[in-house]
């Protein structure tokens, strides 16, 4: 039909009453890389989805090449699904199909020096037995790319690389690079899933913007900046969650100085009573690692943390102690006993005021406490303290686990990504309860990918990249824009302000 | 729906097939022997040898379920009761200590082998699993160094008259028992201590990040099963009246089988005492009963390998358990192991 190697045409998808995608068109041809940009929750992941039919369109259709000879879609994802023990050939290997005999043995000789022209073709000269789980991260993308060939074999194909480069730096990334670019002159066509708009502006030769599941820009190569991205997909302005109460108390409970642990190489700042400090970067710039060591969780390489002038970070256990609470971004494996009912889960920080002469926890007393705690976090269904954690939804997941913080009356609480996986209902009031107990005392420390997130629920931003604080922004500086410039733009893109580096 | 569910409707619920099978399996039993063997079966002596025979099991199968619960397997648990089995024996009649310091030093022997054990999973940060096989192995080598191989006689009295005397119809070993089963039960159920051991063998990562010192409850329940292994071995060598250096691995699959068995019973998913304890007598009632119908040898065997398959398999495919099944586990192994995703794609 045309040299269009596919063809995506008003694709709609919803999931309830919400749109994940709404009336999508896009093409790509042979040679072009499409970089796709948007929030989380703007509808990238979704679209992949529905291409790869892990997901089936509401409406809208797909074509894939013309008739005799069709495109083939493969997707490297974020998890490139490397097998770490198996040597490069050996993972490549995987995805090619071994008929007539699975049994038959496989051409080593033949094979390897396949695996290894390949691989050079992108720019990777190594050998082929190495295991995966040496390589460094930019080596370990470019054979998922390269396996994702091998499936192809010689017809036509469309590559999707899911943030390949998220936790690739400097030689890396270029390393990646220059592989996504030889992929495109060998005639595939890519669509590149990316945050960081240097590199889109530099690879992609065409621009969608996504938002709110919409395709709200569509530039050619040239025709953009880094600035217009930003422009784009920060758009307006969020309401604020936390009014700061503007006299900010001097009382310093958090204090970090010269922090160094693996993602980190160096932090300094402090966080007062009542304050919400939100902490922005991207993934690998030490954004999504500083509470974990705050908490003690992994272990600083140096430095000193010190709550209300006590020092911690030593482990959890002491952290607790001090008063700190930690809300980890993965819910389910890091912050709750999943076949624990709500119940347990709630108590588990502290028994005190619950326990008989004997030593022994008051059942009764403890389902009372349970369940004042569940209804001041309004988890749904009212009363359900005996149920099984695991079988709450997300968002009242969430709930569960601050109000088991929030009840020992924490004077620091560390959340990563509080309201990843969260419905839009109780993420409203998950920023209530956070602004609540910021009113009451505490200090807290957001971490977040969520720009939006950021600039509506705290009173400052300090903003990670490559390990150290590039920049602080708050009062009237602190907008989404600013903190989507300084997080994927390289800085020059938009007015920077309040950077201290 | 009604959050506070009647009396009625709670008891109900606590003995159901679903939350309590054992119980119904034990009424089957029952209800088959007395109409086939009713005269053997239904003796008083049967039921009262019975309590008294399967004390051994059932101390270990306690010692068991604590690392468990905790998250540990512990397979030397049949070797620390013939440790201790031997060691008793050893210090009365090869070194000639008096019976109360003999009994002092075997358990806290024990225990300190229970600490070792702990010491090595959570410092080295070996896998409980092989832990635990390596200690069993060195733990036989121990037995063999003190017996020579053969089995130690001439207990001194005092230890054989306990091991046999009664208060009415029960043994001083089988209220011991019940005794030490009442504070586990406490403890595990009842206390914070219990909460945070649960919690620990639930997901270990998310309470380390609740605060609570994981390697500590590691550690302590390996030494709480390392001293009631010991109590179980010192209460074999009083039973038999000797030191049998091939006794103790005999307990380990008994143990494993009722506990896992145990688990299935009463808290959905949870190593718990007392669905442990009722289990290890389910099971010796279902092979007394065969034994006395005159089934061959090797019927009390294959009773209780298909006793805890069928158990456990029934309790995790009607995704009672908390803890994931073996195969759950094996299965989100595979998960992740998969290359992802489909890669191939359809033609238009």
């Amino acid at each position: 039909m045309s040299d269009h190697l596919l063809e995506v045409r008003s694709l709609s998808k919803a999931f309830g009453d919400n749109y994940a995608l709404r009336d999508v068109s896009l093409t790509v041809a042979s040679g072009e890389i499409v970089a796709l940009l948007g929030h989380n929750g703007s509808g990238k992941s979704t679209l992949v989805k529905v291409l790869s039919g892990v997901y089936q369109a509401d409406s809208g259709d797909v074509s894939w090449g013309d008739a005799e000879r069709p495109t083939s879609l493969h997707v490297v994802h974020q998890n490139l699904g490397l097998i770490g023990g198996l040597s490069i050939a050996e993972n490549i290997d995987l995805a090619t199909s071994h008929r007539p005999g699975w049994i038959v043995p496989t051409r080593r000789g033949k094979e390897r020096r396949e695996v290894r022209d390949r691989l050079r073709l992108f720019g990777l000269d190594i050998d082929v037995d190495t295991p995966v789980g040496r390589l460094t991260a930019a080596q370990q993308s470019i054979v998922a790319i390269a396996r994702a060939f091998q499936m192809g074999g010689s017809g036509r194909n469309v590559l999707v690389l899911d943030e390949p480069t998220a936790a690739l730096h400097g030689e890396e990334a270029t390393l990646l690079h220059d592989a996504v670019k030889a992929a495109a002159a060998a005639g595939c066509g890519v669509i590149y899933i990316s945050h960081r708009l240097p590199e889109v502006v530099d690879l992609a030769d065409r621009a969608i913007v996504l938002k709110d599941g919409e395709v709200v820009a569509e530039k050619d190569r040239g025709s953009f900046d880094q600035s217009d991205l930003v422009r784009i997909i920060a758009g307006g302005e969020p309401p604020k969650h936390h009014a700061s109460t503007s006299a900010a108390s001097d009382d310093v409970r958090l204090k970090v100085s010269d922090l160094y642990a693996p993602s980190i190489r160096g932090a300094d700042f402090e966080v007062r009573r009542g304050e919400v400090l939100g902490v922005a970067g991207l993934v690998g710039s030490g954004m999504e690692a500083l509470n974990g060591t705050l908490f003690g969780a992994t272990t600083a390489a140096s430095g000193t943390i010190k709550v209300d002038g006590r020092l911690v970070g030593a482990s959890a256990a002491q952290a607790v102690d001090a008063g700190v609470a930690f809300v980890p971004a993965d819910r389910r494996l890091r912050g709750s006993i999943g076949q624990f009912s709500a119940r347990e889960n709630l108590t588990l920080t502290s028994h005190s005021g619950l326990l008989s002469r004997l030593g022994a926890i008051r059942i009764s007393r403890e389902r009372t406490e349970a369940t004042s705690w569940m209804g001041r976090v309004r988890v749904r269904p009212l009363g359900a303290a005996e149920q099984r954690f695991d079988l709450f939804s997300g968002g009242n997941q969430q709930k569960i686990v601050l109000a088991k913080w929030l009840r020992t009356s924490p004077g620091v609480i560390l959340l990563d990504e509080p309201t990843q996986g969260v419905d839009v209902g109780a993420q409203t009031e998950i920023y209530r309860l956070i602004s609540e107990a910021a009113d009451e005392g505490a200090a807290v420390v957001v971490c977040s990918s969520d720009s939006k997130e950021l600039a509506s629920l705290c009173d400052r931003v300090i903003v990670f990249r490559d390990g150290v604080i590039s920049g602080q922004y708050s009062g009237a500086r602190l907008t989404e824009s600013a903190l989507v410039a300084a997080t994927i733009a390289d800085g020059a893109a938009v007015p920077k302000e309040g950077v201290s580096s | 729906m009604s959050q506070e569910p009647t009396i009625r409707s709670r008891v109900l619920r606590a003995i159901g097939f679903r939350n309590a099978s054992a119980i119904w399996v034990l009424v089957v039993i029952v209800v088959v022997f007395s109409i086939t063997i009713p005269e053997t079966f239904l003796a008083a002596r049967t039921w009262t040898s019975l309590l008294d025979t399967q004390v051994v099991v059932a101390i270990t199968a306690l010692a068991l379920v604590i690392p468990l619960a905790a998250g540990s397997f512990n397979l030397a648990v049949g070797a620390q009761v013939g440790v201790s089995s031997m060691m008793v024996g050893w210090m009365l009649v090869s070194i000639g200590l008096p019976v109360v310091p003999a009994i002092g030093l075997t358990l806290a022997a024990s225990a300190l082998i229970g600490l070792l054990m702990g010491l090595v999973i959570v410092r080295f940060h070996i896998d409980s699993f092989i832990a635990s096989l390596g200690f069993s192995s060195l733990l036989a080598a121990l037995v063999t160094f003190m017996s020579g191989g053969r089995q130690i006689l001439g207990m001194p009295s005092e230890l054989v008259d306990f091991g046999t005397a009664r208060v009415v119809i029960f043994t001083y070993p089988f209220l011991i028992l019940i005794a030490l089963a009442l504070v586990c039960w406490h403890v595990l159920e009842r206390t914070p201590l219990g909460r945070r051991i649960y919690a620990t063998g639930g997901n270990l990562e998310a309470a380390r990040l609740a605060g609570i010192r994981t390697n500590r409850i590691i550690v302590g329940t390996l030494v709480a099963c390392g001293l009631l292994s010991g109590v179980a071995g010192v209460l074999v060598t009083a039973r038999l009246g000797n030191s049998d250096p091939t006794i103790g691995p005999a307990y380990l699959i008994p143990a494993f089988t009722a506990a896992f068995l145990g688990s299935t019973q009463f808290k959905g998913g949870r190593f718990n005492i007392w669905g442990t304890l009722l289990s290890v007598y389910v099971l010796a009632a279902g092979v007394k009963g065969l034994q006395l119908s005159g089934a061959p040898t090797w019927i009390p065997d294959a009773f209780n390998g298909i006793a805890l398959l069928v158990a456990v398999g029934l309790a995790s495919s009607a995704r009672l358990g908390g803890r994931p099944s073996l195969f759950e586990r094996l299965r989100h192994r595979r998960v992740t192991a998969q290359p992802l995703e489909p890669l191939q794609q359809k033609d238009a």
